[in-house]
C-alpha cells in the first residue's frame, strides 16, 4: 500500500487560514458572530481537535454505520414489536421524536454557523463534518419516525412539532436559538458541543437506549445508539475552544458554561425526567433519573470542567437540590395538561410505582403523594373533568416552563415558590433563581412573551382552554391523554376520605 | 366525530395524493426558523442581533418566492446516499493514486509542469476553503432545508477537494523536494499576482451576506467560472504535460462541481418560474460577480499559459471559463438573450 498516512498530509487540510486584504478580518469575522471577546484574534491560531478525521475516512465510516443502522430497521420491519410495546414505552419515544428531531436539524445551522465563522481553519473543517453529522441525525430520525404515521397521528410530530405553539416547542426553541445558533460560534462550540453533547445528549441517548432495550424496542434503541457515535467526533469541538477561551477570558467561560447547563438541566428534567422516571414500566428502569443524572452528568461533567480549570456552576446547590424535585413536578404538569402533549402520559403513580419513587426519592411522597392522591380519587370517582385543566400554570420568563418548583422552607415545609424580579415597571416571575439570574445577565429574552403573556395579552383567541389548544397546533387526534389509567386501580378500594383545604398548604 | 383517515405522510405535505420520497420525507420543512406565521426566526428578544441578521439577509434578500419549501434537488441527495455515493468516488480516488504512486508517477513531471503545479494546483486549497465558508454560510442562512442540505453536501465536497490538494500537495513535496511545494501556498496565494483576482472575489464573496447574494456569487458565478479553470482546463492541459494523474483527479472532483451546478442551476430557473422579476435581481448579481470572476480567470490564465506543453493561450482560458459560466446560467434560463451579441467580450 502506498498511500500516504493521514498523519504525513492533513496539517496541509488544516492550515487554511491566510491574512485578509481585499476586506476587513473584522468584516468577515464580526465580533458577535465569531466572538473572539478577549482573546486575541492570534490565539486562535492554536486551535487544535484532539480527535483528527479525514474526508475519505468519514464517509468510510460513515456509510458503514449507515448502512447497519438501515439493514437493522428493514430486519425488524416485519415484526409485530412495535404493537407490543407499552403505550408508557411508546410516548418515551414519542416525547423524543418530536422533541429531538428538529433540534438535530437546528444543530446543522449550529455547525454550519461554526464552519463559516469559525476563527481556526481546522476548527471550521470539523464544523462541516459536525453538519454532515447532524443532517444524519435529524434524517434517521424522521425516517424513523415516519413509519409510524399511518399507525399513530402522534408520530407526526416527529416533523410538526417545533412548527407549532406548543409550550414545549416554544420552551426548548427558545432554548436552542439561544445555545446554538443565536450566540457568537465561541460560544456555541462551549455550550452545544461541550456542554450539551458530551453532558446532556449521552443522558438522552445512553440511558434511553438502555431503557429502550429493557422495553423490547431494538428498533429505537438501534437508532438512537447509531447518532451517539458521532457525537464523540464532533463534540470535541468545544475542548479546543474552550481551552483557549479558558486562558484569556476564565470569566465569560464560566459563565458560558454555566448557562448552558442551566438551560439544559431545565429542558431534561421536563421530558427525560418523566421519561426515565414515570414513562418506562417500573419493571424495566434501570436507574432512576436523578442515578442517571449523577452518573453522567455530575460526575463526569464536572471533572471535565475542572480539568479545564472551572469551577462548579453558581447555582449547584439549587440544581441539586432540583434533582428530587423539578422532574417529579414537571411530570405531574405535563399530566395535568395533558391535552397539551402529543404523546399519551402515563401517571404510573400505581402502588408499586410509588415504592420505587419512594426508595428513589425519599421526598417524594410528602411533596408529592398528597397531590396524587387527589388526582387518584378523582379518577375512581369518574369525576374526570377534574383531573383536566380549566386554566394555565404560570410560566417562567426564562425557561418558558411552568413555575411549579417546591422547595423545602425554614418552617421544614415544602412550597412552590415564585422569583420575581422588576425592571423597567415590568415585573417578571421566574422558577428558580437560576432562572431569574440568567434572564438578568443576558436580557436575551426581553421582550420576549411567554404562551402566557401572549394569552394575556389578547394574542391567542378565544381566550379559554380550546383557544390556547388551537394556538398550540393540537388537533383532536394528537392531544395527549393517559392511557388507560389502569394506575388508579390500585386504590379503587380505599377509604376516600373529604379533603379539607388548609390555608397555605 | 369524523373517524381520522390513516395518515400517510407528515401532515406538513398537505392533501397530497403523491407519496413524498424518501428524500422529501427526509428533509421536508426541518427547519423550525421558517416555521409558518412566525414573527421572527428566533424565539427570543424580537430585536436581537440574531433576529435583525436573519430579518435583513434572509428574509429581506431582494430574491423571493411564496414557497422555497417548494424547491428540490435535481439529485435527491440524502445523507445515507451522500456517503454512499462520496465513499465510492473517495475509493476510486484512492485506486487512482495508489497506482500512480507505485509508479513514482510524480518523479517523472517535468520541471516546468511542477512548477505550475506549484504555482497553480497547491495554492488552490485557499480559494476552496473560502469557497467552502460561503457554501457553509448559504446553507446556514437558507430560506428551506432543501437548500440547506444541498449547501451542506456542496460544503462538504468542497472540503473533499481541499483534502485531496492536500494530499497531492504533500505527495509533490515528498517526491520534488526543492520545488517549494508543501510550502509556499500561503505565500503565493496572498502575493502571487496571479491568485489576487481569484483572492478578491473570495474575500469578497465572504461579506456577501444576502443569502441570495451569497449563492450567485459563489454558486452561480465564481464556482463554475474558476472550476473550469482549476479542474477542466487544469485538468486537460495536465494531461498534455504527462501527468494523467491530474487529469484523471481533476474528472474524479469535477464530479461534484457539476453536481452542485445541477442544484444551483435548479434553484435559480425555480426562484424566476416562480417569481419572473428575481430575474432581474439574480441578473444584478451575476454582472457584478462576473466581473470579479473574470478578472481573477484573467490573473490565473498566464499561469497555466505557462505549462511546457499543450498550453492554451490567456484568451482560451478566458473564452473557455466564460463559456462554462455561460453553460450554468443557460440551465438557470438566465443566459444572454441570443439575439444581443455580448458587448465588448
Amino acid at each position: 500500500m502506498t498511500l500516504l498516512k493521514r498523519e504525513e498530509w492533513q496539517h496541509l487540510v488544516r492550515e487554511v487560514d491566510w491574512t485578509l486584504s481585499y476586506v476587513d478580518d473584522e468584516a468577515v469575522y464580526p465580533e458577535w458572530m465569531s466572538g473572539t471577546g478577549k482573546v486575541p484574534r492570534e490565539a486562535w491560531a492554536k486551535w487544535e481537535e484532539d480527535y483528527k478525521v479525514s474526508y475519505p475516512e468519514y464517509v468510510a465510516t460513515q456509510r458503514e454505520k449507515e448502512s447497519s443502522a438501515y439493514a437493522v430497521k428493514a430486519a425488524l420491519q416485519r415484526s409485530t414489536a412495535w404493537e407490543n410495546l407499552s403505550e408508557g414505552w411508546k410516548s418515551s419515544t414519542k416525547m423524543h421524536f418530536g422533541g429531538v428531531t428538529l433540534v438535530e436539524s437546528e444543530a446543522v445551522l449550529a455547525e454550519l454557523k461554526m464552519a463559516r465563522f469559525g476563527l481556526n481553519g481546522s476548527w471550521r473543517n470539523m464544523a462541516v463534518f459536525g453538519a454532515l453529522d447532524e443532517i444524519r441525525h435529524a434524517q434517521i430520525t424522521l425516517f424513523f419516525g415516519h413509519e409510524f404515521v399511518g399507525k399513530d397521528p402522534q408520530y407526526d410530530w416527529t416533523q410538526k412539532m417545533f412548527h407549532t405553539n406548543d409550550w414545549v416547542a416554544v420552551s426548548l426553541r427558545n432554548l436552542f436559538d439561544g445555545m446554538m445558533v443565536t450566540s457568537n460560534v465561541v460560544d456555541i462550540a462551549i455550550q452545544l458541543p461541550l456542554t450539551f453533547e458530551t453532558g446532556f445528549t449521552n443522558l438522552q441517548f445512553v440511558a434511553l437506549s438502555a431503557d429502550a432495550l429493557e422495553s423490547g424496542d431494538v428498533n429505537f434503541a438501534n437508532m438512537i445508539s447509531s447518532i451517539q457515535t458521532d457525537e464523540a467526533r464532533h463534540a470535541q469541538q468545544g475542548g479546543p475552544t474552550l481551552e483557549i477561551l479558558v486562558e484569556h477570558d476564565p470569566v465569560r467561560a464560566q459563565w458560558v458554561i454555566d448557562k448552558a447547563f442551566w438551560g439544559s438541566a431545565r429542558a431534561f428534567a421536563a421530558l427525560t425526567g418523566p421519561a426515565m422516571d414515570y414513562y418506562t414500566p417500573v419493571e424495566h428502569r434501570k436507574q432512576s433519573y436523578r442515578e442517571f443524572m449523577e452518573e453522567w452528568i455530575i460526575d463526569q461533567f464536572v471533572r471535565t470542567i475542572e480539568d479545564y480549570g472551572l469551577k462548579k456552576p453558581w447555582f449547584w446547590d439549587e440544581f441539586m437540590k432540583g434533582l428530587d424535585t423539578w422532574h417529579h413536578a414537571l411530570h405531574m404538569g405535563l399530566w395535568y395538561w395533558r391535552p397539551t402533549l402529543w404523546w399519551k402520559p402515563t401517571a404510573a403513580v400505581s402502588k408499586d410505582d410509588r415504592d420505587w419513587l419512594r426508595e428513589k426519592y425519599p421526598n417524594w411522597e410528602k411533596v408529592y403523594g398528597d397531590k396524587w392522591d387527589v388526582i387518584i380519587d378523582n379518577v375512581n370517582r369518574g369525576d374526570m373533568e377534574l383531573t383536566l385543566p380549566e386554566t394555565l400554570p404560570w410560566l417562567c420568563s426564562m425557561c418558558h416552563l411552568p413555575c411549579c418548583v417546591a422547595t423545602l422552607g425554614y418552617d421544614n415545609r415544602w412550597r412552590v415558590r415564585d422569583y420575581p424580579l422588576k425592571h423597567n415597571g415590568v415585573t417578571y416571575h421566574f422558577c428558580t433563581a437560576g432562572c431569574r439570574q440568567i434572564w438578568w445577565k443576558d436580557r436575551d429574552n426581553l421582550n420576549h412573551p411567554t404562551v402566557i403573556d401572549r394569552f394575556l395579552a389578547g394574542e391567542i383567541q378565544p381566550m379559554d382552554v380550546g383557544g390556547i389548544l388551537g394556538y398550540m397546533g393540537l388537533t383532536p387526534d394528537v392531544m395527549g391523554d393517559d392511557p388507560d389509567y389502569s394506575w388508579a386501580a390500585d386504590y379503587k378500594d380505599r377509604l376516600i376520605v373529604p379533603r379539607v383545604p388548609v390555608a397555605g398548604a | 366525530m369524523t373517524t381520522a383517515k390513516r395518515r400517510r405522510t407528515w401532515s406538513a405535505f398537505g392533501e397530497t395524493r403523491r407519496v413524498p420520497s424518501e428524500y422529501e420525507v427526509m428533509t421536508h420543512e426541518t427547519n423550525w426558523t421558517l416555521r409558518a406565521g412566525r414573527k421572527v426566526p428566533f424565539e427570543q428578544n424580537p430585536s436581537s442581533p440574531a433576529n435583525l441578521w436573519f430579518l435583513t439577509y434572509r428574509e429581506g434578500s431582494p430574491l423571493k418566492v411564496d414557497d422555497w419549501n417548494a424547491f428540490r434537488d435535481p439529485d435527491q441527495l440524502t445523507y445515507r446516499t451522500y456517503v454512499g455515493l462520496q465513499d465510492d468516488e473517495e475509493t476510486k480516488a484512492e485506486g487512482l493514486l495508489t497506482q500512480y504512486a507505485e509508479a513514482g508517477a510524480d518523479a517523472t513531471l517535468s520541471e516546468g509542469w511542477v512548477s505550475v503545479l506549484g504555482r497553480l494546483f497547491a495554492p488552490a486549497r485557499y480559494p476552496l476553503h473560502g469557497a467552502q465558508q460561503v457554501q457553509a454560510y448559504i446553507g446556514h442562512i437558507a430560506p428551506s432545508s432543501y437548500i440547506t442540505n444541498a449547501s451542506a453536501f456542496a460544503t462538504a465536497d468542497l472540503l473533499r477537494r481541499v483534502t485531496r490538494i492536500a494530499y497531492r500537495t504533500r505527495e509533490l513535496q515528498l517526491a520534488r523536494p526543492g520545488s517549494g511545494i508543501g510550502e509556499r501556498e500561503r505565500v503565493i496565494w496572498e502575493d502571487d499576482p496571479a491568485w489576487q483576482g481569484a483572492r478578491k472575489a473570495v474575500e469578497t464573496a465572504l461579506i456577501a451576506y444576502d443569502w441570495a447574494e451569497a449563492f450567485t456569487a459563489i454558486d452561480l458565478v465564481l464556482l463554475p467560472t474558476l472550476d473550469d479553470v482549476l479542474l477542466t482546463q487544469f485538468g486537460a492541459v495536465a494531461r498534455a504535460n504527462g501527468d494523467e494523474l491530474a487529469w484523471h483527479l481533476s474528472s474524479l472532483l469535477a464530479a461534484d462541481a457539476r453536481r452542485r451546478e445541477r442544484w444551483s442551476a435548479a434553484l435559480a430557473a425555480f426562484a424566476i418560474d416562480q417569481r419572473p422579476g428575481n430575474i432581474d435581481v439574480l441578473r444584478k448579481w451575476i454582472d457584478r460577480w462576473s466581473v470579479r470572476a473574470d478578472e481573477a480567470v484573467a490573473a490565473l490564465a498566464p499561469a497555466l499559459a505557462s505549462a511546457p506543453q499543450g498550453a492554451p493561450s490567456v484568451d482560451d482560458v478566458l473564452d473557455s471559463a466564460r463559456a462554462a459560466r455561460a453553460r450554468v446560467l443557460d440551465a438557470a434560463g438566465l443566459g444572454l438573450h441570443p439575439a444581443v451579441p455580448a458587448a465588448g467580450v
